[in-house]
């Protein structure tokens, strides 16, 4: 689906902006004032779709956890977490009103982040050093979320080639989790080593998340080709609310089966993206958008 | 497009402002949670026999643990808090053995019975609400088999292996005993084989209990004349007022709850099949059988289950709950309405590890919390606890 979306997006991307390049007509005779046609001019709408991949991680807020030790250490039942090591991906329809080089834009998108953690467990007999077993839990969550943010875009440098910083707030609606947790060991109390593998273990763990909002700044370039704009830019996503769903936390009992209870989280992500905007309106008497004059 | 981008802002904004509160909750925290009490050791086992919620909230356990020197049960006394953290264990000395359920609440302290490791004799054990011992107490009869609150009075069933009888006492706090009545489990050498076998745990651990029926009678569940039985008395009489006969070892009751009247709620085994009877009418002044009383067939219970009747109120209906273990090794809840004794509906915990039951409370907030054992990694025997709130058994009842 993810690659239908792309190669539609990039043939879209290809036809208008060939097809714009190639076009020749009269320019329109205005009978305005000038004052007021370039005021006109200097504002666009672009519409666009953007494209890319993700980084993310996952900020405890407070842990918890299935399992209570009453031997060890509390702490070292909390979860490892990777950050930004996990690559998920997003698709993000752009809507944006530029006035000279301030705009606002929304960019709705639809994401799939990827945290993962672990958690190591062992038992020994003090006694007997070849009894002994040791596991790892490795758990990889998936969360589907439909983003709507609401930015300010500030383009500071270039012509042709500009550079802009954007920043603004999100709030993003949970569409759907999976969890996929794989149980790996080592037995050496079997007589030899016994090195043990599970099947991944797949759970639906939607009702374990909720929605959430956030904070969202980052830079960003785009490139006048024709009438069409190609931009690539970089966004630093910060979750600003926690992110499970509080009152399921045990409600899944295949993981809390196996010891594994949703901490508190923000979720942070590092979102690169590229993609095309094309204008809305060509209104000077050279059939350009407004920022190209 | 400008009052579009506004809506969007003020939609943006509302939303956040609804929902930026989903904030770590202590009361959701406390009304539902799983803990598994783990312990490093490879070669130490824990399991729960009972286990009750302490005025702060917290849950007391009274478990049993394996020893290295003997095949009896060592004691455990664990105490976590209201969010079902680990906050205590204690392993009592090893002198004192094969602890019993109930865990009685008088005064504010708890009680329980055990017995010595030499001797056989029954203790009864006073402890706080932290679960450290206050007192203990030497009631002189010999294997306890199951013990009861009747007021602010206990009550014991034993076995007297010098007579070959099962003894059912009432006792007071001190563990004075006020009443105390024996019936033969039968002449013969072999006769107490499977109580012993129980007791060691070289055999079938069998359902033992006491307690009073709503007319006043006082019951147990436990051999009389060769039969596994549940046996009438009024702790006067030479012989007891009506015996509901069991298989031998092989078949009986497995869990007895009085009603009213004499009404109960039981559960029967019968050479490893299991059926469930929310109301049943047993009379206390013949001699009846348990294979004559209909029963709901559940062949997804493992073969002669341990079997938990609760009364349980959530909202408006009363519910007469069944806990009990499944051949998938969850702990499953069947509920059925007290008034109609229709089938309500059923609840399973527990997954991917296997998990058995031991014992279910409910809980000052209105809801349930279940005690049990679970195999962490499959292999070690852990306590487990399990806290539902009223909310959640809702809906999974109506």
């Amino acid at each position: 689906m993810r690659r239908v979306l792309l190669i539609t997006t990039m043939m879209f991307t290809v036809w208008s902006t060939f097809g714009q390049l190639k076009t020749r007509r009269k320019a329109p005779k205005f009978s305005v004032g000038q004052n007021k046609k370039n005021t006109f001019l200097q504002k666009q709408f672009w519409v666009g779709f953007k494209a890319g991949t993700n980084l993310s991680q996952a900020d405890p807020i407070k842990r918890y956890a299935v399992i209570s030790a009453t031997n060890y250490a509390a702490a070292t039942l909390d979860k490892n977490y990777t950050s930004f090591q996990d690559l998920g991906s997003q698709a993000t329809l752009e809507v944006t009103f530029q006035f000279k080089n301030l705009s606002i834009s929304t960019q709705p998108t639809y994401s799939h982040n990827v945290i993962t953690y672990s958690n190591q467990f062992q038992w020994i007999n003090t006694q007997a050093a070849n009894q002994s077993l040791s596991q790892k839990y490795s758990q990889r969550q998936g969360l589907d979320y439909m983003t709507l943010p609401l930015l300010l875009k500030y383009d500071v440098v270039g012509n042709r080639l500009r550079g802009y910083v954007h920043a603004g707030i999100f709030y993003s609606f949970l569409i759907n989790a999976l969890k996929t947790v794989t149980v790996s060991g080592v037995d050496i109390a079997s007589g030899g080593t016994n090195n043990i593998a599970s099947q991944p273990l797949i759970v639906g763990t939607k009702d374990l998340f909720t929605n959430y909002w956030g904070l969202m700044g980052g830079i960003g370039a785009n490139y006048q080709m024709g009438n069409v704009k190609l931009v690539l830019d970089v966004t630093y996503k910060k979750g600003m609310s926690n992110i499970t769903n509080v009152k399921n936390r045990f409600s899944n009992d295949q993981l809390s089966g196996i010891g594994d209870a949703q901490d508190d989280l923000k979720l942070n992500n590092i979102v690169i993206s590229a993609g095309v905007l094309f204008p809305m309106r060509f209104l000077n008497s050279s059939f350009k958008s407004s920022d190209q004059n | 497009m400008l009052p579009f981008l506004n809506r969007l802002l003020f939609l943006v904004a509302i939303l956040m402002l609804t929902n930026c509160a989903n904030n770590s909750d202590p009361a959701a925290d406390k009304s539902n949670f799983t803990r598994i009490f783990d312990n490093t050791q490879f070669n130490v086992s824990y399991y729960p026999i009972d286990m009750v919620q302490t005025l702060d909230g917290g849950y007391l356990v009274l478990g049993g643990r394996s020893l290295a020197t003997s095949s009896f049960s060592g004691t455990y006394i664990m105490k976590a808090d209201a969010f079902g953290n680990f906050v205590s264990g204690q392993e009592v000395d090893e002198k004192l053995v094969d602890p019993i359920g109930q865990l009685m609440y008088l005064n504010d302290k708890y009680y329980f019975f055990c017995m010595t490791a030499v001797g056989l004799q029954t203790q009864l054990i006073e402890i706080d609400a932290t679960g450290a011992i206050t007192n203990q107490t030497n009631v002189g009869t010999t294997y306890p088999a199951a013990a009861a609150q009747d007021g602010k009075n206990f009550l014991l069933s034993s076995y007297d292996n010098v007579n070959q009888l099962s003894v059912i006492s009432s006792l007071t706090a001190d563990g004075n005993i006020n009443q105390s009545k024996g019936y033969t489990i039968g002449a013969g050498s072999n006769v107490d084989a499977p109580i012993v076998a129980h007791f060691v745990h070289t055999g079938p651990q069998l359902p033992f209990q006491v307690g009073k029926n709503a007319a006043g009678q006082y019951f147990f569940n436990g051999f009389y004349n060769y039969t596994f039985s549940l046996v009438f008395t009024d702790l006067v009489s030479t012989n007891p007022l009506g015996v509901v006969q069991g298989q031998q070892s092989s078949g009986g009751m497995s869990a007895v709850l009085s009603l009213d009247g004499g009404n109960y709620s039981v559960s029967l085994f019968n050479y490893g099949s299991n059926s469930l009877l929310p109301s049943a009418r047993i009379s206390s002044t013949s001699v009846t059988s348990a294979t004559d009383l209909p029963g709901n067939s559940f062949p997804e219970l493992v073969a002669n289950a341990t079997v938990r009747i609760l009364p349980i109120t959530l909202g408006t209906k009363s519910y007469i709950l069944y806990g009990s273990t499944t051949k998938s090794k969850q702990i499953a809840l069947y509920a059925y309405d007290k008034t109609s004794f229709k089938f309500s509906g059923s609840k399973y915990l527990g997954f991917s590890n296997p998990f058995e039951i031991a014992s279910m409370t409910t809980t000052a907030d209105g809801g349930l919390a279940v005690c049990g054992t679970t195999y962490v990694a499959g292999r070690f025997p852990r306590i487990c606890l399990f806290k539902i709130s009223m909310g959640t058994l809702q809906g999974s009842f109506e």
